[in-house]
């Protein structure tokens, strides 16, 4: 066979395949997510919806006895509830804000290579491997003030050293430091992915202009990064809201309620013994309706910035 | 598009019917094999190893089934909310009893219990938290499988050094040993804590997760006067009396006072820890979880170790919170199944066995083994065990024993642990809520006046 | 044609052309930034490090205080620095009663153990010093056993941790590939084409997220029954693919919005098929948003904890569920946690280090964009 006729059959057939309209690709490239995704959650998501009308417990030999808003009315009055909704929000504030600051100075240093630079930046991603029960666990251990390495490292043997988590000062703090340890990393991979996508010659442009660090930073570097970091940061809120295996392992929730995150208290309803099963809906749909708020002025902003780019 | 979203939410629904009625039908056949659910620790361990016997004798594979204890009752719950049959029978704890009695989780076992004479074979107490419901009804539900309770393990080296003890007797003015009253155990913990040699009085539990700090503190409640609840079910004036805000004070200040630093949170495993790194005195705990203490392989202090039963309070009395549980049938199962279960039952309440379960490490409740000289001196820690076993009381057990618990649990936790408010106002308020709870699950009998 | 297949943009700009890179300064920073990024490193390590000490350690040792940083093998490696030889008051060295000089273990140091790592493979349970000893005659023991019962642990069977972690590797490791192949063809349909509803769909695609998981758990579990994949492999398949599939698209769509179109366009006009242009050109392009999504459903999907625990009982059951409550008699047992982490840990680990190159390559070729 000559190569004429090879470069033709290939052309015969790109032709023949072409003839799969656009319209067909999109709906085949659509179809399996959005399948899966209503089939899963249609039931799940309507099912506590209308559980959250009920007063009910999975555990109960009774069949849900319909309510309407009482559960929600008793949520909102609760005085408790809307101080682990304070307490969680600044949770979030203060975990995404410093994972935000934190993977993005991580990744600037990163992004320059040296020799093994992949080999570090690799290592640095470990902490997010981890399991989160396990992580709560043995930062427990770790901050212990008597058996655990972080004051002795801190030059703080016993008793001097601070118990972190029992201290009600401390406490929140020392969950937000784990949070950030934790996933600073994930902020800095898709960061670095930002970064490494800037063009090279809008930097030879500002180095030829004299432009100064600073405003190739603010005007190169940031509107770069900006479209994957909001991304970042909008799982990471979400994920906040959601937090609760990595407290339950290191405070439970205390000392007192220093740390009793909304999804801590919402599987203290749900789950541990309780098993109140349409309060706990009704409150999951209360924490959805607020971090679907949040996200939805992300998203918004996030729009705004790619509309610009 | 909203056309095709339609299709789906139908496509959805019609796999869901289709699923529904694609049960496919269990086939009937002699049973073979039984499982058993049961929390992972040791005493799990030993009864599988028990039950290799029952293969032996009755031809029956036994699975023992071990959930880690923090989701123990979550993956119980699940099957029960399903009402499905992934274990035949559930060694569960003493508090679930009313809510699976009440609901229909668990085979009601008094016949069977009366005919096979096994009721009069464990004892009293045993029988009365870990088999009954409602209270004093005579209806049973489970077989006391393991017996449990809180005591204290102390460290002997410390209590039987002669400087110690006569730097003691110098300071109050009696000998030190093993408390008698809470305020001993006070007076013991607050010589040897002494921070600069890494050394604390007592360590309690604290935990806000599940049931830890209320077990801890009922302790104390008891000895001081305090009760869950008058005669009649009614919790004002009962929990919140002199007795158990003087309790709760006593409570706090055993913390603040003696408690090793980072235990703001512990349960059993870390009080163990504490205990092996010796860093504390004393340390309260289930008797299931001494033998780690009795093992010079985990603790080097295992020599040095001894056991006592709680002290007595102002009132004299002297209780201990109550554990262990009893094995109960799941309810759900095929007819055929049920009698498999009650057949392991009877075998595994049979005393050769018990004493056999006993001489593994398991904590029987038969009366005869336990009264067994064999039975006292096999392990350091049972003689104290016996004694406490004769002084439990236990939590509320009925159907809303969650909710009253998670009160107990976070009002607790806020003042011992976080320091807020007074005693008074707490009891007040864990007082409250609980007459809220008892009362809408109309359990609250009138006042016979 | 041909030679846009030869030197297309598979072929990334990896060399800087910039001037001002070369410079002595320039080259000082590069100096600085690494050594800034080996101190992140330690910092992050850290804990990791302390848990690799604590697969080793025996159960007092993992909470002994004051905390033992450094592990020695009597009479081998570090053991001459570790055991320091007691002296008497004038001086001289203390000696026992056979003469040989008295030793004491300083505080940091700590013995190696292989205990936890055994202990992970087989179930066990704990012996009385009694019953110890009895077993410490039989001569049919093996290694394995010996080591455990210096713990007063006896071997009574095979442990389940092999089992769960197969299970963890079929079910996260599928459910990986699902996630990232469904959300990158999804990605691209909603990148390329302006869908009617594209930004509802995103949403809806996006919410599917923010339900806290103790919620769904239930309801997802009685589903799961009724549809017979309770406790099934592909039932924690499916889940975890749906799980992910948010994070995918929007990922994924994040990275495809940055290639520019003209590629693809390019290669249409060249006689491609849009599927053929989507796979030649587009998905080396997208190559580090693939890795990227990869390492992030993949380690969502490894930990999962929640559903695994109540999903499934036996069959099916993963790792995480029983990897941190691994308890003894009467306490955690440590070394073994850490062990069963670590090992954990690899996996993961082996595949990030493997997309290592596409993973921090970033999307290189922005020099045609607009």
């Amino acid at each position: 066979m000559t190569a004429t006729t090879l470069q033709a059959e290939k052309v015969a057939q790109r032709h023949h395949v072409r003839r799969i309209s656009d319209k067909t690709i999109q709906t085949a490239f659509i179809l399996p997510t959005m399948v899966l995704l209503i089939l899963w959650n249609i039931f799940p998501l309507f099912y506590s919806l209308y559980l959250s009308f009920t007063e009910y417990s999975v555990i109960a030999g009774a069949p849900p006895k319909w309510i309407g808003f009482e559960n929600y009315r008793n949520i909102l009055s609760s005085p408790l509830i809307w101080k682990y909704f304070a307490l969680t929000g600044r949770f979030a504030l203060l975990s995404v804000g410093l994972q935000t600051i934190i993977g993005f100075a991580m990744a600037m240093i990163v992004r320059a290579k040296f020799r093994g630079s992949g080999f570090i930046t690799t290592l640095i991603l470990i902490p997010m491997m981890l399991s989160p029960v396990v992580v709560g666990k043995f930062w427990a251990m770790i901050y212990n003030p008597t058996f655990g390495p972080l004051n002795y490292l801190l030059g703080m043997p016993p008793p001097r050293g601070p118990d972190w988590l029992a201290n009600p000062q401390f406490a929140l703090w020392a969950v937000v430091l784990v949070d950030v340890w934790m996933w600073s990393p994930f902020v800095m991979l898709l960061c670095l992915s930002g970064l490494k996508a800037i063009p090279e010659y809008l930097y030879e442009a500002a180095a030829i202009d004299r432009a100064s660090a600073w405003f190739q930073f603010w005007r190169i570097t940031l509107p770069q990064v900006a479209p994957l970091l909001m991304i970042a940061i909008l799982f990471r809120t979400i994920e906040a809201f959601k937090q609760f295996d990595v407290v339950m392992g290191l405070t439970g929730g205390g000392p007192g309620d220093a740390t009793e995150l909304v999804a801590v208290n919402l599987y203290r309803i749900a789950f541990l013994g309780r098993f109140d099963t349409g309060i706990a809906s009704a409150f999951a749909y209360i924490v959805l309706i607020i971090i679907i708020s949040i996200s939805n002025l992300y998203i918004r902003y996030l729009n705004q910035l790619r509309g610009e780019a | 598009m909203s056309k095709k979203l339609h299709v789906l939410v139908v496509l959805a629904l019609l796999v869901g019917l289709v699923g529904a009625f694609a049960q496919p039908a269990a086939a009937q056949q002699p049973v073979k094999e039984l499982t058993i659910l049961w929390a992972e620790w040791d005493p799990a361990t030993y009864l599988a190893e028990l039950m290799k016997d029952y293969e032996k004798e009755a031809g029956v594979k036994v699975t023992v089934k071990q959930e880690p204890w923090g989701s123990f009752l979550d993956v119980v719950s699940k099957e029960w909310a399903a009402k499905g049959t992934a274990f035949d029978l559930v060694v569960g704890d003493s508090q679930w009893l009313g809510q699976a009695a009440s609901e229909g989780h668990y085979v009601e076992l008094t016949d069977f219990l009366t005919e096979t004479g096994l009721k009069d074979t464990v004892t009293e107490a045993t029988l009365k938290y870990y088999a009954e419901y409602p209270t004093g009804s005579g209806r049973y539900w489970a077989f006391p499988t393991e017996g449990d309770a809180n005591g204290m393990a102390y460290r002997k080296d410390l209590f039987e050094d002669p400087d110690e003890m006569a730097a003691f007797k110098e300071k109050y003015g009696y000998d030190l040993g093993v408390p008698k009253t809470w305020a001993e155990l006070m007076d013991i913990a607050k010589f040897f804590t002494r921070p600069d040699e890494n050394l604390y009085g007592v360590a309690i539990y604290t935990q806000k997760d599940y049931d830890a700090i209320t077990m801890g503190f009922q302790n104390v409640m008891w000895g001081f006067g305090g009760e869950w609840a008058d005669e009649n079910n009614d919790p004002r004036g009962a929990i919140n009396n002199e007795g158990a805000v003087q309790a709760l004070e006593f409570y706090r200040e055993l913390w603040t006072c003696c408690a090793p630093p980072g235990s703001s949170n512990i349960f059993f495993p870390e009080v163990n820890n504490y205990f092996i790194s010796g860093q504390v005195a004393m340390g309260m705990n289930y008797f299931a979880f001494f033998p780690a203490l009795a093992n010079p392989a985990t603790n080097p202090y295992a020599e040095s170790t001894g056991y006592f039963a709680m002290p007595a309070g102002p009132t004299g009395e002297r209780f201990a919170a109550l554990g262990g549980q009893g094995m109960s049938i799941n309810a759900y199962l095929p007819p055929e199944r049920i009698e498999a279960a009650k057949g392991l039952i009877k075998w595994f309440g049979r005393e050769d066995v018990q004493a056999k379960w006993a001489q593994l490490g398991g904590y029987t409740c038969n009366k005869k083994v336990l009264a067994s000289p064999e039975f006292l001196e096999v392990a350091p820690f049972n003689a104290a065990f016996a004694e406490s076993m004769e002084m439990v009381k236990d939590f509320w057990n009925v159907p809303v024993y969650a909710q009253l618990l998670e009160v107990a649990q976070r009002e607790l936790h806020t003042y011992v642990v976080g320091g807020e408010g007074t005693a008074k106002e707490t009891l007040d308020r864990i007082a409250e809520e609980h007459y809220k709870i008892l009362s809408a699950a109309g359990l609250i009998k009138e006042a016979t006046q | 044609m041909a030679k846009f297949e030869e030197v297309g943009p598979r072929s990334p700009i990896t060399e800087s052309t910039r001037v001002d890179l070369v410079h002595p300064r320039a080259r000082l920073g590069v100096t600085i930034r690494a050594i800034v990024a080996i101190v992140i490193v330690a910092i992050m390590l850290f804990p990791v490090i302390w848990l690799s000490l604590t697969t080793i350690k025996t159960r007092p040792d993992s909470v002994a205080v004051p905390p033992k940083f450094i592990p020695y093998f009597p009479d081998g490696f570090l053991s001459d620095w570790c055991m320091v030889p007691q002296l008497n008051k004038d001086g001289t060295p203390k000696l026992d009663k056979e003469g040989q000089p008295v030793l004491k273990e300083r505080p940091i140091c700590f013995d190696v153990t292989l205990e936890g790592i055994v202990g992970l493979f087989f179930e066990r349970r704990t012996l009385t010093p009694a019953q110890m000893k009895q077993y410490m005659d039989d001569p049919n023991l093996d290694w394995a056993d010996r080591i455990l019962l210096k713990r007063g642990l006896l071997i009574t069977g095979p442990g389940e941790f092999v089992n769960r972690f197969r299970n963890s590797l079929i079910i996260a490791g599928t459910s990986t590939v699902l996630a990232v192949t469904f959300g990158l063809l999804a990605a691209y349909a909603f990148s390329r084409w302006d869908i009617s509803g594209k930004k509802d769909f995103l949403f809806f695609i996006l919410s599917t997220r923010m339900l806290p998981p103790v919620v769904v758990t239930i309801p997802i579990f009685l589903m799961y029954r009724q549809l017979g994949i309770y406790d099934t492999h592909i039932g924690m398949i499916l889940l975890y693919t749906v799980f992910n599939l948010s994070l995918s698209v929007w990922l994924l769509k994040g990275f495809l919005d940055e290639i520019p179109r003209e590629y693809e366009e390019a290669a249409l006009v060249d006689g491609y098929s849009r599927l053929q242009a989507f796979r030649k050109v587009v998905l080396p392009q997208a190559a580090t948003g693939i890795a990227a999504t990869t390492v992030f459903c993949l380690i969502f999907a490894w930990n999962e904890y929640a559903f695994s625990l109540m999903l499934t009982s036996d069959i099916a059951r993963t790792a995480p569920p029983s990897i941190a409550s691994t308890q003894g008699a009467g306490g955690f047992e440590w070394a073994i946690i850490a062990t069963a982490s670590m090992l954990f840990l690899i996996p993961v680990v082996v595949i990030t280090f493997a997309l290592r190159q596409h993973l921090l390559r970033g999307v290189t070729f922005g020099a045609i964009r607009q």
